[in-house]
């Protein structure tokens, strides 16, 4: 017989998961004075240890190539300098993929998830976009308004802290921003070719604070937010949310434990959390009367399908057989330039905040008889970038030889290269989903997930329009389309699902508990002490990344909680 | 996390670094550049060298051609020195040193310049005149970079598992050859431009710490000047 530890104190909340969902619950609860506590499937994170944010290649012997020349064997995909954020592969807990499909799952274990690194791009959800069944009859409604959730828009944004600027264009509302830094010099370039071709090119919308904030000091543009950032001038739950959340008292925080099951009672509500604490290789349970799922979609998804009882025997809240189901990414593809006006400028330090100053938002979202449904929008990069291992393989590649002639031409055409990234909407289809594998179980002896992704037509054409609309900005500034053209039809030419980290609506929301796991509050119509508050609710997947609406969503969600919670209802 | 280089030295120097920024953020509100770049400088000295370098993984021999390559690949100009002044060889053992599949790219591609060299010249490649050199990594680099672009797919060629972009043409007598030269050359080219020397050399000037970032006007001058679009 097993021994399972159990807690004898009873939590008000548990919250599962420390990234984006998990930091803005653990935040808005715990300033309500709710005890919560928080599992964290990974250890707890030192950003003065485990940031690299200053570190030049020359302070490690690898220069950043890793132990051994891990980056050669493709082996540290993200770079050793890094935020320590995870991987593609986490040993011991696989995941598998079905025959004839392709998906990649990255899957972060450390207090803040993958906050303490992602891009920090922060955009709200147009209006239109809660109604894309509405508007082309594709898809599904979300439960809820762009009005419903524009005050936590307002919060998130005021709270974590966005750039940005008034624009009042339809496909990306403007909210409380903190200015952001000025374009850099090829930004002015891509703008004015932008504008040839209107398409709107703004002021970048990014959890970076440029003026101090609630005691974090104002960006100090050294442009490694990837690294994670020691002074907490960028977003990340762990720096922002949690750590200040523990100085409440009202926080508990157990790392390294790996929610396996949600325990229901007979009357269908949930009564504890049975975990894996990694430390001690023991199963142990924390008794709590609410749970607040923020593992991730695909890992909240699992979690739930992996809580079987009488009453759920699809999975808990899974009556409607929808979890798992409605899986998707983001529609990505990216098309570089090398740009001759940029040679020879004036060198100097482009580095700014991470990422682009600027970006396009979609901008035919009132065009009528388009040849794909829904949109995109265009990240930017370019400029003198730190050179690090790696950078500078695409110039030898394409320049050949070596020796001086090598030499000279890297230093030439460093700094004149653009890249353009589209980010569009995927349109959920049937094929797209995880479950349960029927025989694999990861080292704790929890099954796994398996996926089955499929793009449809509608994603084929619309990275075909990303192309063309790439190549003609490179060719009109007068740059050579690097690299090779033209997506094939057979696979290659959009993103390898899952890859741009935006997989979500496993855990779907709607008014109908028959085809809805959660009602627009995210709390389970069968369950209704169980609520999720990551991107499993999410209805449909717009080109606007998704972070910012899981952080207003989330605290939308912690308040109705702690309203249930003061009302005695849950 | 262990630290990165599993130094101590580093160690103080993060928390030198950590307690610096408090100071700036606490006395101005803001960071101030000067203590910034106190703090930068006194990241710098994390890595301290201590003398001459021994190999741990190469031979003399082998060690002496890492050194001609690095020489000849990114040569010392009147800019800057060369990927041996940038520390290549040293970058390349030590990795080598921890890495067997790397080793043995390298040991056997060395082999390989010899065996090579000495059917054409009788002697060694690191003990060959510069002309005889450059003759042979010129014939090298053609066949590489004749096939560059033509990405090898390195599921189904078994002699190149583990790696993706490596774009020497298989077959052929200096095939070999041409994929230790791609090889040598990725990683002389990497060594360099991550060195102290590298960043030099192409005049990076980020990951500053700034209490504003602006972007000069004569940079943006420029851009626009030569812009095909015309002028704004």
């Amino acid at each position: 017989m097993l021994e399972v530890i159990r807690s004898p104190k009873v939590y008000d909340v548990v919250v599962i998961g420390s990234g984006a969902g998990g930091g803005a619950a653990v935040q808005v609860l715990t300033g309500k004075g709710i005890e919560v506590a928080l599992l964290e499937a990974g250890p707890m994170l030192d950003p003065e240890k485990d940031y690299k944010e200053h570190m030049l290649p020359h302070h490690v012997d690898h220069r950043g190539a890793g132990e051994g020349g891990a980056h050669y064997f493709g082996r540290q995909p993200w770079g050793f300098f890094r935020a320590p954020n995870g991987a593609w592969d986490l040993e011991g807990e696989p995941y598998t993929v079905a025959p004839g499909s392709e998906f990649r799952w990255f899957r972060s274990r450390i207090l803040g998830g993958r906050t303490n690194h992602y891009g920090r791009i922060s955009l709200r959800f147009a209006d239109y976009d809660f109604v894309p069944y509405s508007m082309d009859g594709l898809g599904t409604d979300w439960p809820l308004t762009y009005d419903d959730l524009a005050p936590y828009y307002d919060k998130a944004e005021a709270f974590i802290g966005v750039t940005g600027s008034i624009e009042g264009i339809r496909s990306a509302p403007d909210g409380i921003f903190q200015p952001c830094p000025p374009p850099k010099a090829h930004e002015h370039l891509i703008k004015q070719a932008c504008s040839r071709m209107n398409i709107p090119c703004i002021p970048m919308r990014r959890a970076v604070i440029t003026k101090p904030l609630n005691g974090r000091p104002a960006c100090h543009y050294c442009g490694q937010c990837g690294r994670g950032c020691i002074t907490a001038s960028n977003y990340a739950s762990s720096q922002v949310q949690i750590l200040p959340a523990l100085k409440t008292g009202k926080l508990k925080i157990f790392d390294q434990a790996m929610a396996r099951e949600i325990l229901s009672d007979e009357n269908g509500r949930v009564t504890a959390v049975s975990y894996i604490d990694k430390k001690t290789r023991t199963e142990q349970q924390i008794r709590c009367r609410v749970v607040v799922l923020a593992a991730s979609a695909c890992e909240s998804a699992r979690l739930l399908l992996n809580s079987r009882s009488s009453r759920f025997p699809q999975g808990l809240a899974n009556n409607s057989g929808v979890v798992g189901r409605f899986l998707m990414d983001t529609v990505g593809l990216g098309v570089g330039g090398y740009v001759p006006a940029l040679e020879g400028m004036p060198h100097y330090d482009t580095d700014g905040f991470s990422g682009g100053h600027v970006y396009s938002p979609w901008w035919e979202w009132d065009k009528k008889n388009k040849e794909f449904p829904r949109g995109y929008h265009i990240e930017i990069g370019g400029g003198f970038g730190m050179p690090g291992v790696g950078s500078f393989q695409g110039q030898v590649n394409r320049i050949g030889g070596y020796g001086r002639q090598l030499k000279d031409r890297i230093r030439k055409e460093y700094g004149s290269f653009v890249y353009f990234a589209g980010r569009g909407e995927m349109i959920p289809n049937n094929l797209s989903y995880c479950e349960l594998d029927p025989v694999t179980v990861d080292k704790w002896g929890i099954p796994v997930l398996r996926f089955h992704f499929k793009w449809s037509d509608y994603e084929w054409k619309q990275a075909r329009h990303m192309e063309r609309t790439f190549v003609d900005l490179i060719e009109s500034m007068g740059g050579q389309v690097l690299g090779r053209r033209s997506p094939r039809q057979d696979g290659k030419g959009i993103s390898v699902p899952g890859t741009i980290i935006h997989e979500l609506g496993t855990v779907r929301m709607g008014n109908d508990p028959r085809s809805s796991a959660l009602n627009q509050y995210c709390q389970g119509h069968e369950v209704p002490n169980l609520f999720v508050a990551d991107a499993g609710p999410f209805v449909s997947n717009p080109d606007k990344n998704p972070t910012l609406t899981i952080t207003a969503l989330a605290w939308r969600t912690s308040d109705y909680i702690a309203e249930e919670m003061k009302q005695g209802h849950v | 996390m262990s630290e990165p280089d599993g130094r101590q030295g580093n160690e103080v120097s993060r928390r030198v670094l950590l307690q610096r920024i408090a100071l700036a953020v606490a006395s101005a509100g803001v960071l101030d550049l000067k203590a910034g770049r106190h703090v930068h400088k006194a990241v710098s000295q994390e890595k301290q060298r201590t003398g001459e370098y021994t190999p741990q993984c190469f031979n003399g021999g082998e060690y002496q051609t890492l050194q001609r390559l690095s020489e000849l690949i990114i040569p010392a100009d009147g800019r800057s020195g060369s990927a041996l002044d940038a520390g290549a060889p040293e970058f390349i053992d030590v990795l080598a040193n921890q890495n067997e599949e790397l080793a043995e790219i390298f040991i056997s591609g060395i082999f390989w310049l010899d065996r090579e060299m000495g059917r054409r010249r009788a002697r060694r490649f690191a003990e060959a005149t510069e002309e005889e050199q450059i003759r042979l990594l010129d014939d090298l680099a053609a066949v590489a970079d004749r096939s560059a672009g033509m990405l090898i797919d390195f599921h189904s060629a078994p002699e190149y598992a583990g790696f993706q972009d490596y774009t020497a043409r298989p077959g052929g007598r200096l095939g070999p050859g041409a994929r230790f030269f791609v090889w040598a050359r990725r990683l002389i080219v990497d060594a360099f431009y991550t060195s102290p020397i590298g960043y030099e050399d192409v005049d990076y000037k980020g990951n500053h710490y700034r209490t504003e970032y602006e972007v000069p006007q004569e940079a943006i001058d420029y851009v626009m000047k030569r812009s095909p679009l015309g002028t704004a």
